[in-house]
């Protein structure tokens, strides 16, 4: 078993050249996100303000990557906090399984 | 005693009269000046709907207090908070080391005018989309 995983491993599936161009021609297309919070100083994230958090979140009340959002690292951590303190201040749910409405 | 800045937060029980709210609001800022804590503000929001039912309620009043107080006193007010029956949910976070009356009431000028203003909006939207 354990032989057969390295060999996957060892041997990735190269996508062929004409592939890797089309990737790069897409590329050129999408824009770069820029972080919310570093856009505009004012804003921060606060778990008082749960209307805002809710841009970050999930259907299912689940935080969203920063590679979704485009917010950068230092604002994803005060926010992924700010999060945490909505939801346990019953500002935000856990789940959408608990949730109201 | 040095006093750092704090900001709770308490979730009261949404059957309270005003009267019981008043009250327990009193009881827990004078926990804080008895301790020579300094008080800043205290921001009683609306009744508002919780995310998720508390102790089988499904709505509740929330009350934000910013103040300056010694270490000691945040562990005395979370005893109470645990006591208190009439409190379902709280937080206290700490937003400086250092606290000085002056610059924290100032900038409270300032938040005041946009933040819960934006609060006391929704939930009167969410209001109106109850009884509609």
């Amino acid at each position: 078993m354990q032989q057969q995983q390295g060999q996957q491993q060892t041997q990735p599936q190269r996508p062929n050249p004409q592939q890797q161009q089309r990737y790069k021609r897409r590329r050129i297309y999408v824009r770069r996100k820029v972080c919310r919070f570093c856009a505009d100083k004012s804003l921060v994230a606060d778990y008082k303000n749960p209307e805002l958090l809710k841009n970050f979140v999930t259907e299912r009340g689940k935080i969203l990557p920063r590679r979704v959002t485009g917010t950068c690292a230092k604002h994803q951590r005060r926010l992924t906090n700010a999060i945490k303190k909505a939801r346990i201040m019953a500002l935000m749910p856990f789940t959408s399984g608990h949730a109201l409405e | 005693m040095k006093l750092r800045y704090y900001e709770t937060m308490f979730l009261l029980d949404p059957d309270l009269n005003e009267e019981d709210r008043e009250d327990a609001i009193q009881k827990f800022s004078n926990i804080i000046t008895e301790d020579k804590g300094q008080i800043v503000n205290i921001d009683k929001w609306p009744l508002r709907k919780l995310a998720y039912k508390v102790q089988k309620k499904t709505q509740g009043y929330y009350v934000v207090m910013n103040y300056g107080a010694p270490g000691q006193t945040i562990q005395e007010l979370t005893r109470n908070f645990r006591l208190d029956e009439r409190v379902m949910k709280f937080i206290t976070t700490k937003l400086d080391d250092e606290f000085d009356f002056e610059s924290a009431s100032k900038d409270f000028d300032k938040k005041e005018s946009g933040a819960s203003k934006e609060a006391l909006q929704t939930t009167e939207e969410e209001q109106e989309g109850q009884e509609a």
